[in-house]
């Protein structure tokens, strides 16, 4: 586990309270009573088999979705009041590979830069520096079409990383890419929880949960059945690592849904 | 042959599953072939072959009139009779294309066509001092917008009628000398006398002519304005415009298939903001479709043997109309974007109703040639608010204060998409 050297302030990054969501074709609600405090500066994970409601507290917090019900607050701010702010200061890496095609990989940062505020020189050395992290200096003036599935997820996750933010959300960010790839983007978000940033990721990788997260929370059916930092929640229960706990939590059967 | 197979049992599955696609499979062409035949069902008015209906100003108020009438009714011309003091709004009615011809019957016609008979028919002896050879002109006027073919057919009924109205009044005539010369000879007729009476002469005279007059606003001449080109170019290129759709409902599903919205949408920067980006580069589109085709128009087809497109006194006036329907365009595309699931139901959905609403605009078949109740859809159609506003423009030779209700329908249409599609794009 790796360590955030930064001084944690009192306001948590992430509150989440009495969250409540039904979706329109759903028997029974995804998330009832859901409640999350996330501190500043933490790395936290949230872990759970399918459908036990990661992606929707993922997107309510990141204000992509409306909650029937509770409150959210980001550093104190609600997006009721202060929407723009939030988005501002927040970064979303989403689950899919959301880049133009037919842009290159300059143009998509330019792109997005640009709808995240960015201008001039800022605009300029964000986008230079978001090449270099995700290795992709020589190729940034080629269509992401003839880019690998690896390359695309490096400038996936770089594009949410453009405006600098304090809080980065990550849905599976290191799904089906190579063991290169996914060492250079374990490598940045270590570097980013080292500087400070708040990260929240959802993951299907024990492993990876385990080495990156300083807080990991296991859900099932909307409710969080664990949380604690990774290496306590392994101390009392004699579990060999993360995966078993995992299993013995949410059981051994396939959840399709 | 195995693997066609489980390829096309694949297809199947697929195309099963996908309802709403299906849905629009089958239903679209249905749809398509029910209001293209309403539409071009009375095509062959254009040819002057069905039941038209036609204004007139009738200031003779006398018999050749009355039989005028009743012969062109039999030829399936219905004629609405207006005031004979009303001229200025009779030849508005028809500038403005509420109805695509007038006839004006000069006053005291049958009186003189009368005169003239009698002249003939008693070979200069008669009372009449009438001219024989005088010939009584009975003024048409056409919209502008009305095709050739139409007009065509239109005069040759007329003249046909006016030639049928003479013959029963010169039968008149004839009735009426017979007997006073039957009457005079006590019933011994001569056949020389009957000969020497002109009456070879009478049968194969005219007395009436139809005169085509040029634009009843006083505008550009006929010969001018009435070109195919000049009506083709600017539906045509409406049509295409509407085309525009279908790509950007490719651009919004593409997007959402690819989770870029998901991104963009936690980014500070509104729906609408996004929206408009699409709209107005493929406004920028629209407004370079509408100039290529404007292009082969004037310069193109006077090399193959067509009449050149015409531009008003000031091209730019036509700009309005353009940006007004690519808006409308732009905005039917974000709203197929967002109701569609797929890009394949937002060609299909797409494609099939530009040319519904194409056909019903006016674009293959003009919409006075369609039956009544097609006429009344058609006011419902974007393209057919274009085409007005076009036609306005180019053909009646009128103002831009003619079109500003055209282009402003076309403007609502355009901001009730996107308004629309802002609000489901947000979801």
């Amino acid at each position: 586990m790796i360590c955030n050297t930064s001084i944690e302030s009192s306001t948590p990054a992430i509150q989440a309270a009495r969250l409540v969501k039904r979706y329109r074709s759903a028997v029974r609600p995804v998330l009832t009573d859901f409640n999350l405090t996330v501190g500043a500066g933490e790395f936290f994970g949230l872990l759970g088999p399918n459908g036990a409601g990661k992606t929707t507290i993922l997107s309510i917090l990141s204000g992509l979705l409306l909650p029937d019900n509770g409150i959210i607050r980001l550093q104190g701010l609600t997006y009721g009041e202060n929407r723009r702010e939030i988005q501002r200061k927040i970064g979303i890496v989403p689950q899919e590979i959301a880049v133009y095609d037919r842009l290159t990989a300059r143009e998509n940062l330019i792109f997005f830069g640009r709808l995240m505020g960015l201008g001039g020189m800022r605009l300029k050395e964000r986008v230079k520096s978001c090449l270099q992290i995700a290795q992709l200096e020589e190729k940034a003036n080629q269509r992401v079409s003839s880019f690998s599935s690896g390359m695309k997820r490096r400038l996936n996750l770089v594009i949410g990383l453009l405006n600098d933010p304090s809080i980065l959300f990550l849905d599976e960010p290191t799904v089906g890419i190579d063991t290169q790839s996914r060492h250079l983007i374990h490598q940045e978000l270590k570097r980013l929880y080292r500087n400070g940033t708040t990260l929240l990721y959802t993951t299907h990788y024990m492993e990876e949960a385990q080495e990156l997260c300083s807080t990991i929370a296991v859900l099932d059916d909307g409710r969080v059945l664990l949380e604690g930092p990774p290496g306590k929640l392994l101390e009392g229960g004699g579990h060999l690592n993360l995966e078993e706990l995992f299993l013995e939590l949410t059981g051994k059967q396939i959840r399709d849904d | 042959m195995r693997k066609i197979l489980t390829a096309t049992v694949k297809e199947f599955q697929l195309l099963v599953r996908d309802r709403a696609g299906l849905l629009v499979l089958f239903l679209m062409p249905a749809i398509l072939v029910i209001v293209i035949t309403l539409v071009q069902e009375n095509v062959l008015e254009l040819s002057g072959q069905r039941q038209t209906e036609i204004l007139m100003l009738d200031r003779d108020q006398g018999v050749f009139t009355a039989s005028l009438c009743s012969y062109l009714q039999q030829a399936q011309v219905n004629v609405r009779k207006y005031g004979s003091n009303q001229e200025a709004e009779f030849r508005r009615l028809i500038a403005d294309g509420k109805y695509q011809a007038g006839l004006i019957v000069p006053a005291g016609t049958s009186a003189r066509l009368r005169q003239g008979m009698e002249a003939l028919l008693s070979g200069g002896k008669g009372k009449s001092t009438r001219k024989v050879s005088a010939v009584e002109s009975l003024q048409m006027f056409f919209d502008p917008a009305a095709m050739a073919g139409f007009r065509a057919g239109l005069l040759v009924r007329l003249q046909m009628a006016a030639k049928a109205a003479e013959m029963e009044m010169m039968a008149g005539q004839l009735e009426k000398i017979l007997a006073e010369q039957l009457g005079r000879i006590q019933l011994r007729v001569d056949p020389a006398h009957i000969a020497d009476s002109g009456l070879k002469k009478a049968f194969s005279h005219t007395f009436t002519r139809v005169v085509e007059q040029t634009s009843p606003s006083g505008g550009p001449s006929i010969e001018d304005i009435m070109n195919p080109v000049n009506q083709n170019v600017p539906a045509w290129a409406l049509f295409g415009i509407f085309f525009t759709a279908v790509p950007i409902a490719g651009t919004i599903l593409s997007e959402r298939r690819s989770g870029i919205i998901t991104r963009l949408l936690g980014m500070p920067v509104s729906p609408l903001q996004l929206l408009a980006g699409k709209v107005v580069a493929y406004l920028a589109v629209c407004l370079c479709q509408f100039l290529l085709i404007a292009l082969i128009g004037i310069y193109l087809f006077p090399h193959l043997g067509l009449p050149a497109f015409i531009l008003p006194r000031h091209p730019i006036v036509l700009l309005p109309i353009v940006v007004a329907a690519g808006l409308a365009a732009c905005g039917f595309g974000t709203f197929l974007g967002t109701v569609c699931r797929t890009y394949e139901q937002a060609s299909t959905l797409g494609s099939t109703l530009v040319v519904i609403a194409a056909a019903l605009g006016g674009v293959m078949v003009p919409v006075y040639a369609m039956p009544h109740l097609m006429q009344k859809i058609s006011l419902f159609s974007p393209l057919s608010w274009g085409i007005d506003a076009f036609l306005d423009l180019l053909v009646r030779g009128k103002s831009f204060s003619a079109i500003v209700y055209d282009l402003a329908r076309l403007l609502v249409f355009s901001a009730v998409m996107v308004v629309f599609s802002w609000r489901r794009f947000a979801r």
